[in-house]
């Protein structure tokens, strides 16, 4: 039977763990036997790191520039921990150039070499923070990511970039195939974080799909350039990513997101005592 | 110590010999009843329309091309928001005022850059049975050449879809001349399409005033073959229609010019068809009695007429009309080429494959071509190039006109832009079109 291939994209608010929480979480996913791609969309070309044990990777557009367009799947594609392929995109450097622009190319270039074969299981985009253009949405254009799924912790900001977002993708779920599969916390510690994110899931239609706690075996596993399940597998976290992988696995709630107005925003941080409780 | 200057390579073009991607708005409009809907900044396809069809022979712009084709004319308010509401909004009314069969969204350089999702609005005029289309055609892509591809497999793709039937002995697919582009592409049509009918074949010629249309678009996967006459444009759509219909496809990279050429391109063609040759030879025996009628009576001119005459000859433009033109004259009308330059920017993979048809161009004439688009080397190169003692003939553009004064030489301009000459049906290519092309080389001699 043929298989059939899950495309994912990761968004959410800048710095918020996209990276971190993709990488630990396909490795998860490829420990089980599935055959995943990673396919970096930011110009920092940070996201395959740990898969591969470093920022050695060769980006499509650096390759593109420095190549031209006859090039092979071999030079820019590589294989790292349990097997994942990883592609980095690339782009410019900060403050020149249309860094959205290299996403659509390189995404393109990756169609036409092939990049999507009959063995994979899943494709992950991880997407650069604040999709401030069209081509950041590229990974979700049809034919492409079916279901997204957005990174969030009880930081407002990070809330209020999820709903940001949120109006993205529900743009191009009316226009199209695409779906909200769910918020994951990564969390930062914050007061009655988890019930705040209940709450924004629930409000957004959709659902709080795991609650990834705060533990800095993560850093420690990230600064030997490793992802948790493989610097220490017995590690409670790694069985947090392990957990989170089967939930994506399993997940069969879809839904077009209903982004809320900055005032309801408020009100739920308000109810669940973010603005009280403080005795400052 | 001597120091070897480096000779820096530079990249700066003057005399432009082509448009951007987004002049395949010109390949719509030449689809009888096809309508391009520029999805691209104010002025962009009328740039266009002035580089590849006014100032290349003043052909018109017909109903749907030109600055008359609907465009969404994207400001700073789109590139800042997003252009796909304003696009909506144009295919809409499009499809409301314009007459047409097949509607042909062609993005540009905006759009592209800002990532705007056209295929998205499309699909849903698509779903709804709509004849639209959309191509990315942003100019950065490359010139009008490409952009011209990218349009045909764009509609290959969304308007003649899947097709699982059985294949029309006889019908052949038409991969030939870029409308507008190539200055005689409409009287060309015409004669190519008469000498393959004449042959016994059944043509989608796909543009111009002999097309059908879309009619014929549809039926392309029925054609049992496709033919490329053209040195490297078509090549990519007949491997696509090879890998999408499982049609095999037949290369003649020079369009035949003269009876010599058209009558071995017309048993080339029958051959690999597999169709009864009966009806192409009586068709090959009338044109060449008729062809060679009028070559008797002009060799007396041509022996007599010595004082005057080029002996040698140089050919600056694009692949196709470069090589065909270089061949007739050099093989058949005896002149010495000394200097062809391509200007098209021919891509790298297909380079080779042509130097070695010039290589081998004639019996004895071994050729080497330049590939340069730069308009002051050009110059040089035609002012430098060895006459002898005989009138220069250059085969060039209008951006030669200085050049050839200088020289005291004749120009007969080949491709874009002509701004001295007003074309309609004339042809330089097979059996008719090769006397007319000798009509105004000779006429160039005694004026």
């Amino acid at each position: 039977m043929a298989k059939k291939l899950r495309q994912i994209a990761i968004y959410g608010k800048g710095g918020i763990g996209k990276s971190t929480t993709t990488q630990n979480l396909t490795a998860g996913l490829a420990e089980a036997g599935k055959k995943v791609m990673i396919v970096g969309c930011d110009p920092k070309a940070d996201s395959t790191r740990l898969l591969l044990g470093g920022l050695a990777q060769k980006t499509v557009l650096d390759t593109l520039r420095a190549e031209g367009e006859d090039i092979s799947l071999d030079q820019i594609l590589k294989e790292g921990f349990q097997g994942i392929e990883c592609v980095e995109s690339g782009g410019p450097e900060p403050g020149v150039g249309c860094a959205g622009r290299g996403i659509i190319t390189s995404i393109g270039l990756l169609e036409s070499l092939g990049a999507y074969t009959e063995d994979l299981d899943y494709v992950f985009y991880d997407v650069l923070g604040d999709v401030v253009c069209g081509g950041f949405a590229m990974p979700i254009r049809e034919g492409k990511a079916k279901e997204i799924y957005i990174v969030a912790s009880g930081e407002m900001m990070a809330l209020y970039a999820a709903n940001n977002i949120a109006k993205g993708i529900q743009r191009y779920a009316k226009q199209g195939g695409v779906r909200l599969g769910g918020i994951i916390c990564n969390s930062r510690n914050v007061d009655q974080e988890i019930e705040l994110l209940k709450a924004f899931a629930k409000e957004l239609g959709t659902q709080l799909i795991h609650f990834v706690p705060r533990d800095n075996i993560v850093q420690r596993a990230e600064i030997r350039k490793k992802t948790v399940i493989e610097y220490k597998s017995d590690a409670e976290q790694a069985e947090e990513y392990r957990a989170l992988a089967k939930k994506i696995e399993e997940n069969k709630m879809f839904v077009i997101p209903k982004p809320m107005t900055q005032e309801r925003l408020e009100e739920i941080l308000f109810e669940y005592g973010l603005m009280d409780l403080a005795a400052d | 110590m001597t120091e070897v200057k480096k000779k820096k390579k530079g990249n700066s073009i003057v005399h432009p010999r082509y448009g951007c991607a987004i002049g395949a708005v010109n390949t719509v409009a030449a689809i009888p009843r096809g309508i391009p809907i520029g999805n691209c900044g104010p002025g962009c396809a009328d740039k266009q329309y002035f580089m590849i069809s006014f100032e290349n022979g003043f052909q018109g712009a017909g109903y749907s091309g030109g600055g008359a084709l609907p465009s969404s004319n994207l400001g700073e308010n789109e590139i800042v928001f997003g252009g796909q509401n304003k696009l909506d909004d144009l295919i809409k009314s499009s499809l409301k005022i314009m007459d047409g069969d097949l509607f042909v969204v062609l993005t540009g350089c905006s759009g592209e850059l800002i990532g705007d999702d056209v295929g998205s609005i499309v699909r849903k005029y698509q779903d709804k049975g709509y004849p639209v289309v959309y191509a990315d055609t942003a100019g950065f892509k490359g010139n009008n050449l490409i952009g011209h591809e990218i349009v045909v497999k764009a509609i290959i793709d969304q308007f003649v879809g899947e097709f699982h039937g059985k294949k029309k002995k006889g019908l052949i697919n038409l991969w030939f001349e870029i409308p507008y582009f190539h200055t005689n592409w409409r009287g060309d049509y015409i004669e190519l399409k008469r000498i393959l009918e004449g042959a016994g074949f059944e043509v989608n010629v796909l543009f111009g005033s002999e097309s059908k249309g879309v009619e014929e678009w549809k039926s392309i996967p029925k054609a049992q073959f496709n033919l490329v006459v053209s040195p490297w444009v078509g090549l990519e759509t007949a491997e696509y229609l090879k890998e999408k219909y499982s049609q095999p496809f037949l290369h003649i990279p020079v369009i035949p010019i003269g009876e010599e050429q058209t009558t071995e391109f017309i048993r080339k063609v029958v051959a690999f068809a597999g169709i009864d040759n009966k009806k192409a030879e009586k068709f090959i025996e009338a044109e060449a009695e008729r062809y060679y009628y009028f070559l008797e009576h002009f060799s007396e001119f041509f022996s007599e007429y010595w004082f005057g005459l080029p002996a040698r000859f140089t050919s600056v433009g694009e692949a196709a009309y470069n090589i065909s033109i270089t061949k007739f004259l050099t093989d058949q009308v005896g002149l010495i080429p000394v200097k062809q330059i391509i200007t098209d920017n021919t891509p790298e993979k297909y380079r080779e494959g042509i130097r070695e048809l010039y290589r081998n161009i004639s019996d004895g004439v071994s050729l080497e071509v330049d590939f340069i688009e730069d308009g002051y080397l050009i110059e040089q190169e035609v002012k430098n190039a060895d006459y002898g003692s005989s009138v220069p003939l250059v085969l060039a553009s209008s951006w030669e006109a200085d050049v050839v004064q200088e020289l005291k030489g004749l120009l007969v301009p080949i491709g874009t832009p002509i701004t001295s000459e007003v074309v309609l049906n004339r042809s330089y290519i097979g059996y008719n079109g090769a006397l007319t092309l000798l009509e105004r080389v000779y006429t160039a001699t005694v004026k």
